[in-house]
């Protein structure tokens, strides 16, 4: 190496160092994990805000909240779901930046969005990776990857809004759910069903887990509280896994089949069992349904025979929350139910990040603090008055309506409401002592 | 007897599907000796070509349109991924095709998005009456299908001089390529050939319900099936479809019934015992080859 060489070297790393030392005196503030300065002028922050606007801010003078988001966007069983949902939470919190952001802060939700391929492994790994960049997350989709990370959530006071509807969540006290779970719909269906339908007797068709084995437990509850006959049918997803359950239908045909599988599944359960001459009703937890479902061969059956139960109203729902939902998703081409959760889902975050910085504390620990202290959720009314109590424990926290809604292909989902808030006096009355799939026996 | 005879149908129906997957593996297993686990994402694709050509040239079209898309996929995949590592561990190429699975999955799951995909089958859920049976058109599809495909796959291999060469091929790859065979052209000919099927067969999974992102699993039900039948056997492969549709469709019906201490949905282990079984009494499947090996 020539001398010449040696000196453009030394020069070269010299001016590097001193790069590095000036950004290390560079006052902080652009890094989220800095914890950024006040924009409100009087509120502590640490983690995952700044002084600094967000990434294409709507208004420059504002600090920035960065949210993250751990969804099923590739390759998981709820990829088909999964970037519908994150659409639907960007539209909120663009509605909310744009109406001015919480008094100060603009709020991204864009920056850490990461692909948890449901997959509790996965969800851990890219956790890591934003956790020390986000004040809170504004979705964690499935209960499985959430559990990986429940501990260090609640370790770190990391306010987490969940996609899914398992009652599990009541009893997590750092997430802030949204309404009624599998478990109390699945009570409201049945209760509605012996009150509308006359049933004597109700098959619970469920995959396992925190989803279909919730609702199975609220069937079970419901039907033992309405003193008819209850199967339980565990099935596996599939559409070619399905003869089971359909053989058990037809050969023991229960006059409701509560069926809580992925809308293929359903479709094929309600489909073939129909075709077979089975004459009961169904009624399908709310990740059963697609719009889809209107042009396969299933339709005239589950036109027929198949209503949809769900926390809230469909797509084109009567509510001020509902309506502006649809015109922030105006420009969505083909509108599915995960926007409007999507939707739905950030409103128990926004009233928390309201109050922590209310109460002059957006630190992690202060908007812990303010999630827990909530005893209303202003749903823009998507659900009952009142609904959103995480400060009285999991039974006041615990939503209980459930709409029931009919298909209907003129419909923009393929769904109307035919029973609105339905609170049945199974659900109303159960006490929740614990996740609905743990505490019930299914026998 | 009623109830036997139309779960027995509809076992052979679904077999029938299980049986073009499987000998899509077997033809790549007998000229490469390596399972490719891309399979699935072939089929997959296929389904998806087809729901969305159904509507503006009918499901004949789509399904045949489909066919060869898959098999120009499938050449191309051989020759931009497989070709490459020949001489490479087939361990380290089945990983590939694991990979190459997951990649395909991810775009051709853009193309379906959130939707049920309708694949626009004539049949739908529509029953035909046989000989007093309530017989589902789409299963009587399902097994003609299988006859027709593996019927001229049958020909090709013993009529034709590529099926001569590709049967050379897979036999004893050097003597083949001293004998004129080109040993690549049979590879990436059979990796066409597994695509065509898989995109026929995801056609028929998708008929009477649609496809959704997940559909891709039940291509994993040719796996029993082939190791069932023999590895390197296409006739093994067909006979362990059809096992496999029969022994599953059987156990869901009345394993609830008969067998409950069994536990619930014992039917997709079901494939599983019955392997169990057969490798036990004869360990390189009903028709595979048994190996020699030198002591």
């Amino acid at each position: 190496m020539s001398r010449t060489t040696m000196r453009r070297r030394v020069a070269a790393a010299s001016l590097a160092g001193v790069a590095v030392l000036a950004a290390g005196c560079r006052g902080g503030g652009e890094d989220p994990a800095d914890g950024g300065g006040d924009a409100a002028g009087s509120v502590a922050t640490d983690i995952g805000v700044t002084s600094e606007p967000c990434p294409e801010a709507v208004n420059q003078d504002t600090g920035c909240i960065y949210l993250g988001t751990l969804s099923d966007l590739t390759v998981g069983p709820f990829a088909p779901l999964g970037p519908s949902i994150v659409e639907g939470q960007k539209a909120f919190w663009n509605r909310v930046n744009t109406e001015g952001g919480i008094e100060g802060y603009e709020v991204n939700v864009t920056e850490y969005v990461r692909d948890n391929q449901y997959n509790p492994q996965v969800t851990n790994q890219v956790y890591r990776e934003i956790k020390p960049d986000v004040l809170g997350l504004a979705q964690s989709l499935g209960s499985p990857p959430t559990a990986s990370i429940v501990d260090d959530l609640t370790a770190e006071n990391i306010v987490t809004a969940p996609a899914g509807w398992t009652s599990l969540y009541l009893f997590q006290d750092i997430i802030v759910e949204s309404g009624a779970s599998y478990c109390a719909e699945a009570m409201n269906g049945v209760d509605y069903a012996v009150g509308e339908y006359g049933a004597k007797s109700v098959m619970s068709v469920h995959l396992a887990g925190d989803f279909g084995g919730d609702a199975a437990a609220g069937v079970k509850v419901a039907a033992d509280a309405n003193g008819i006959e209850f199967t339980n049918v565990e099935t596996t997803s599939g559409t070619d896994n399905q003869a089971a359950a359909i053989s058990q239908i037809l050969s023991q045909k229960p006059d409701l089949v509560v069926v809580s599988t992925g809308p293929a599944d359903m479709a094929t359960i309600v489909g073939q069992t129909v075709a077979q001459g089975f004459q009961g009703r169904f009624l399908g937890s709310s990740p059963t349904w697609n719009s889809a479902l209107l042009k396969s061969p299933a339709a005239p059956a589950l036109q027929a025979k198949y209503q949809l139960m769900a926390p809230w109203g469909p797509w084109d729902a009567d509510t001020a929350g509902h309506e502006a939902a649809r015109t922030a998703l105006a420009g969505v081409t083909t509108p599915n139910e995960s926007y409007i959760s999507g939707w739905i889902w950030s409103y128990p975050m926004l009233a928390a990040l309201k109050a922590a910085v209310e109460s002059g504390d957006l630190t992690r620990e202060g908007l812990a603090t303010a999630a827990s202290e909530l005893t209303e959720v202003d749903f823009e009314g998507i659900l009952p008055e009142g609904s959103g109590n995480y400060a009285g424990g999991p039974n006041e926290a615990a939503s209980r309506t459930t709409v029931i809604s009919n298909v209907d292909p003129t419909a923009t989902t393929g769904v109307t409401v035919a029973e609105e808030a339905l609170a049945g006096p199974t659900a109303t009355e159960y006490d929740f002592t614990g996740p609905c799939y743990e505490e019930v026996d299914l026998g | 007897m009623r109830d036997v005879l139309l779960t027995a149908i509809r076992g052979i129906g679904f077999g029938s599907i299980y049986a073009m997957l499987a000998v899509g593996f077997v033809v790549i297993y007998k000229s490469s000796r390596v399972i490719s686990f891309a399979q699935p994402a072939l089929m997959l694709a296929g389904a998806v070509l087809v729901s969305y050509l159904a509507g503006p040239i009918g499901f004949y079209g789509a399904v045949l349109v489909a066919a060869l898309a898959i098999a120009a996929l499938g050449l191309g995949v051989e020759r931009a991924t497989i070709r490459p590592m020949i001489g490479r561990p087939v361990f380290v190429i089945a990983i590939i095709t694991l990979g190459l699975d997951i990649a395909i999955r991810v775009v051709v799951n853009a193309f379906i998005g959130s939707d049920v995909r309708n694949v626009g089958d004539p049949w739908g859920l529509s029953a035909v009456d046989v000989f007093g049976l309530p017989v589902q058109e789409r299963y009587i599809a399902m097994v003609l299908v299988l006859v027709v495909t593996v019927g001229a796959l049958f020909a090709f291999f013993q009529y034709s001089r590529y099926g001569l060469a590709m049967r050379a091929a897979s036999l004893d790859q050097e003597t083949a390529m001293v004998q004129g065979v080109s040993v690549g052209a049979m590879m990436a000919l059979s990796w066409a050939i597994a695509g065509g099927l898989a995109a026929v067969a995801g056609a028929f999974v998708g008929a009477g319900g649609g496809i959704e992102q997940n559909t891709w699993i039940i291509a994993l039900k040719a796996l029993p099936a082939i190791i069932i039948g023999g590895l390197d056997s296409v006739g093994g492969a067909v006979i362990g479809g059809l096992l496999v549709g029969l022994v599953e469709s059987f156990f869901a019906t009345y394993q609830g019934e008969y067998l409950p201490w069994l536990g619930q949905n014992f039917s997709l282990v079901s494939p599983y015992v019955l392997l169990l079984v057969v490798l036990l009494v004869r360990p390189y499947g009903i028709f595979g080859t048994r190996e020699v090996e030198r002591v």
